[in-house]
């Protein structure tokens, strides 16, 4: 039984689950979307009422009856390496791969109908309440007056965006940022803003889980610090321990949201206590491990090779049951 | 109207290290000049910052 990756070839991060995978002696096939057609060749056929798919790359191959797991890390959009990229063409490979891979049973890290939602914040912050998090006050409008109110109300905000920089531009930042109510409001009308209480901090926490397993890190922030990715504190990420409430809150939020991987982040306060501020369903761990020595690579390999009795991929109430 | 949001945008210097190691396609695992694989220099990994949650943010959604 082989486990599948898919991801792009620079993903070093991947070659750290590649190395374990190794290390454990479970096969693995690594691929990227971004290659069929081309380097990697794709082939599902329905008949007699039965099916069956092949996926093969620089010699590997991989039947869909042999497939254990699939982790979803890094992938290419499907056809991009293309000779002739199209969007039709992304499509039409798109449809004939993933099609394939959703008709296999299979385990995935994350099912991409659970991550697709996972992305978006504001869902986020209402399955954080669910799941009995502290959340920090926060509001998406597209409203000036709204804006502005919710910054008299709570005084120091913070403004973020809810997708990240924008995508057409790579030398483009968009940290998260410290305002007052005295800020002009005005082109909130012009796209939806997201505001949320400032959480005077001590320190940035990263909760990455596998499964069950879960590794907190920890990073101090230096004084009047907001993001905690901007500026150079000289302070390291160090493992820390899970508060069994925060524990008991993650196991929660992975169950109802269906995601087998997540990576939480939290800003911890002068009590101690540790504000939900997202959850990455995708959120990169190899700064983690290499900083702290927390196996995380390992626990990532050990879940895809896992045998499963039921492999099928329990369906959030939620989740329309057509995806589309 | 700009939206109000782009009005914290910072530049970004774009990293302009060039990673010292290339796919092998048989062995599904990038490789370093001296043949040994990329994940066996930790200290090279965190410098190139492939890792990092900032270098994800910069290339993809899911940082
Ligand atoms: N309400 C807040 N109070 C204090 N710091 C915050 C707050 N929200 C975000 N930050 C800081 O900004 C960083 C990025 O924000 P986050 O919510 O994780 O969004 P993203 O990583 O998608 O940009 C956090 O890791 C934290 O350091
Ligand atoms: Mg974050």
């Amino acid at each position: 039984m082989t486990v599948l990756i898919l991801t792009s070839e620079q993903d070093v991060t991947a070659d750290m689950v590649v190395a374990e995978l190794n290390r454990l002696g479970v096969p693995v096939m690594r691929l990227d979307p971004a290659d069929i057609p081309g380097k990697a060749k794709l082939s599902a056929d329905y008949a007699h009422g039965d099916f069956d798919g092949h996926l093969s790359v620089h010699g590997h191959v991989l039947s869909m009856g042999g497939l254990r797991s699939v982790w979803v890390r890094r992938p290419g959009e499907p056809a991009a390496h293309a000779p002739e990229p199209s969007a039709w063409l992304t499509a039409e490979t798109k449809q004939a791969l993933y099609g394939m891979l959703y008709s296999a049973s299979t385990a995935w890290m994350n099912h991409p109908g659970n991550a697709e939602q996972a992305r978006h914040k504001p869902w986020q912050l209402r399955l954080a309440h669910y799941s009995d998090f502290a959340v920090p006050p926060t509001i998406f409008t597209t409203a000036p007056r709204l804006a502005q109110q919710f910054a008299e109300t709570y005084r120091d905000v913070v403004v973020k965006s809810a997708s990240g920089p924008p995508p057409d531009d790579p030398e483009a930042a968009l940290p998260t940022t410290l305002i007052g109510p005295d800020a002009d409001f005005s082109t909130v009308a012009a796209g939806p803003a997201l505001l949320q209480r400032y959480v005077p901090k001590r320190a940035d926490i990263r909760l990455t889980c596998v499964g069950e397993r879960q590794f907190a890190a920890r990073k101090r922030s230096a004084p009047g610090q907001v993001d905690g990715r901007y500026g150079e504190t000289g302070h390291p990420w160090e493992a820390v321990p899970v508060p069994d409430r925060i524990a008991k809150s993650a196991l929660e939020y992975l169950s109802l949201s269906g995601l087998a991987y997540a990576a939480f982040d939290f800003a911890e306060d002068e009590e101690g206590v540790w504000w939900f501020l997202e959850c990455n369903q995708g959120g990169q761990f190899g700064f983690v491990e290499l900083e702290t020595q927390q196996p995380i690579a390992e626990a990532v390999a050990l879940w895809l090779s896992w045998r499963r009795t039921d492999r099928r991929v329990p369906t959030p109430p939620w989740l329309p049951g057509d995806r589309g | 109207m700009r939206p109000f949001t782009l009005n914290f945008v910072r530049p970004r210097a774009l990293p302009t290290v060039v990673e010292p190691y290339s796919y092998d396609a048989s062995l599904q695992l990038n490789i370093l000049g001296d043949g040994r694989p990329a994940v066996a220099d930790r200290d090279l990994l965190l410098a190139v910052g492939t890792t990092t949650s900032t270098a994800g943010s910069a290339t993809h959604f899911d940082d």
